[in-house]
């Protein structure tokens, strides 16, 4: 999109995708364990009709969803990017809607690196940044890369502007 | 400044008070309402009653015993906590605007209430003095917009009284204000509640009955009924709106802005204007017609000083629009406004029709579940969707009429809205963050949307959909360009 200005050119780590796809599937078979049930109630104590629609609309849904969020790991890799400098934070993500967001490393409150059972067996992290506004994270990334980013942005973002 | 300090000794009498305003309905529930009931409830709740009471009694006098305050060279420190205690420093320089109230309570009394407000995140964000001289409150104020100097500007030699008054309103604005706010319309919800008890009354009397027919249909009596309700409604909201606004004066100094009002209820805000985090300009649909406009100023801090006393921050809400523009420039010369901003173009009118309405397709599926024969329509599930769907689609079409937008330099100006328009207006470096995102319709047709986040109490963000993607580019470098005047410490 932006011809002249440098766009943020660093990628996340290629395991995101597995991560992502072990993560979504395994919410999934929550998800469809949760709506086998509550078919089987609503069939089982005859519940009012438009609970049932509303189930039964749900299915197709569902499994579309599902569908989705095999597909959605590769294309979110492909357009992840964040870049540092001494004064931005640059965040580009998202395939059908892209975002690019722009903080100043002024603004930036705490930054932390956090690392849950999935992304250990992949040796990764995810770095998330809070700011005065908002909180945004960068998904994942090999753990000595996110420990030194983290690092990096934590000594930018010492520098205090004047706050008027 | 000054040692710790008990806080004023009214403030006993002040929590009783509110105390007593707090629990009556209870009071009256459990002793009036209920005053014959031996239900176990009742009684357990009385018992409950008694101690809740008694508990916060004495809470109010060790309150007063145990919490003191005081004010150093840069800031206030203040300590709480009966059994456990605490000391809670803050710094003046985290001010971002002072709340003055002065309640009936207080006036009676001679006393005011004032409150520090500090951008911080959570309960305690605000230095609060519930009760406080005037004389000593005045002097506080004056201390800290001392020491705040010293902080920030340190050779800056403040001259007295130089405080130049922007806006009084005279009583033809008043009026006008009166009629725009439709206050007086209060009273016909009030009237229909009447009318319909009248006539349950009635019904239940058949004698009187004719007696009533007779009313309805002498067409003098209802005129003249009808004329006094209108004539009472429009003195009720003309009294309604003098009591409010009547008393308003904006007032600014170098360095900060004044906003006082209220004829019985007085409340006061003040704010340096470095601290103004961006400037809104709201006109409803009715001030659109009489060409009036509200200018709001953001503070990082709260602007809410007790329950109500909302809308503080706003300077007078009945302005006329040339000046209100004019105002803003007057009392933020730091601020510029630009009369003449950019607006959409037509192929954005096509992202905003294409965009699907969630609200449209659920309340449609309801309504063809369901099928309810309103006003004894069989088909009018569809004709109710068609409506909503021609309301969704003209509040679209008035919005993209409506939105306007521009950078000038340092600013940003943003517009939205379909009935009620407002016009954000901010600087760079106040400006905490911003985002561009482009959606599938918008990259087929080559627009984008920009977001910017301001700090406020709540944060503020401002958006504009479907503007070409050129400007995207421009606002995103635009932006990068604030590192050019920041200044680091």
């Amino acid at each position: 999109m932006y011809s002249d200005i440098n766009e943020p050119q660093n990628r996340l780590s290629k395991d995101a995708v597995k991560v992502w796809i072990i993560r979504d599937t395994i919410s999934n078979i929550i998800w469809f364990i949760v709506l086998g049930i509550l078919l089987y109630l609503d069939y089982r104590f005859s519940w009012k009709e438009w609970i049932g629609w509303i189930l039964k609309g749900l299915i197709p849904i569902s499994v579309l969803g599902a569908v989705w969020s095999w597909i959605r790991p590769f294309l979110l890799y492909k357009s992840w990017r964040f870049d540092i400098n001494e004064d931005f934070l640059q965040l580009k993500s998202g395939v059908l809607n892209e975002e690019h967001q722009l903080v100043p490393m002024t603004k930036i409150q705490s930054v932390s690196t956090n690392q849950g059972p999935l992304l250990r067996k992949y040796g990764l992290c995810s770095v998330s940044i809070e700011t005065m506004g908002s909180s945004h994270s960068i998904p994942a990334l090999p753990k000595e890369d996110a420990i030194e980013l983290r690092n990096q942005i934590a000594y930018y973002a010492k520098i205090k502007e004047v706050e008027s | 400044m000054t040692k710790a300090k008990r806080y004023h000794p009214l403030l006993i009498l002040f929590d009783l008070w509110e105390l007593i305003k707090n629990t009556f309905f209870v009071f009256i529930f459990l002793y009036v309402i209920k005053a014959g009931s031996r239900s176990p409830f009742i009684t357990y709740g009385r018992i409950l009653f008694f101690i809740v009471i008694g508990a916060a009694l004495i809470y109010i006098v060790l309150k007063w015993f145990t919490h003191k305050y005081e004010l150093d060279e840069r800031s206030f420190h203040l300590y709480d906590g009966i059994f456990i205690k605490k000391e809670r420093m803050i710094p003046f320089s985290k001010i971002q605007n002072v709340n003055k109230h002065t309640s009936l309570f207080h006036q009676f009394f001679q006393v005011t209430s004032i409150s520090f407000e500090t951008g911080i995140a959570g309960e305690e964000a605000a230095v609060k003095f519930k009760v406080i001289s005037q004389k000593e409150a005045a002097q506080m104020e004056q201390y800290i917009a001392g020491r705040e100097d010293d902080v920030h500007l340190p050779i800056v030699e403040k001259a007295a009284t130089d405080r130049t008054i922007h806006f009084r309103p005279t009583k033809r604005d008043t009026l006008k204000a009166s009629f725009t706010s439709l206050s007086f319309l209060v009273l016909i919800p009030v009237l229909f509640s009447f009318y319909s008890k009248v006539d349950e009354i009635f019904d239940v009397d058949e004698k009187t009955k004719g007696f009533f027919s007779y009313i309805i249909h002498s067409v003098w009596i209802v005129t003249v009924i009808v004329l006094i309700v209108v004539l009472g409604s429009v003195v009720f909201g003309i009294v309604r709106t003098f009591v409010k606004y009547g008393k308003y004066e904006i007032s600014s100094d170098p360095e900060r802005i004044y906003i006082n009002k209220g004829v019985i209820d007085e409340t006061a805000f003040s704010i340096a204007k470095d601290k103004v985090q961006a400037i809104a300009i709201e006109q409803s649909f009715t001030k659109r017609l009489f060409g009036l406009a509200e200018v709001k100023l953001t503070s990082a801090g709260s602007l809410s000083l007790e329950e109500d006393a909302s809308d503080i921050n706003s300077l007078y809400p009945f302005l006329p629009v040339r000046r209100a523009y004019e105002m803003v420039s007057e009392i933020l010369p730091a601020y510029e406004v630009t009369l003449e901003m950019k607006r959409l173009p037509r192929k954005s009118l096509w992202a905003r029709l294409l965009r699907p309405s969630w609200l449209w397709m659920i309340i449609t599926a309801v309504l063809f579940y369901f099928k309810p024969a309103f006003l004894g329509v069989k088909l009018s599930w569809w004709i109710l969707s068609a409506v909503l769907l021609i309301v969704i689609i003209a509040a679209r079409v008035l919005d993209f009429l409506n939105t306007q937008y521009i950078l000038n330099d340092r600013f940003i100006q943003l517009k939205t809205g379909s009935l009620t328009t407002s016009l954000f207006l901010s600087r760079r470096d106040k400006v905490i963050e911003v985002k561009v995102s482009r959606n599938i319709i918008q990259k087929w047709l080559g627009l984008a949307s920009i977001e910017t986040i301001n700090r406020g109490k709540p944060i503020q963000h401002n958006e504009i959909k479907d503007i070409p993607l050129e400007f995207a580019e421009t606002f995103y470098k635009w932006y990068m360009g604030r590192i050019a005047e920041i200044e680091k410490e």
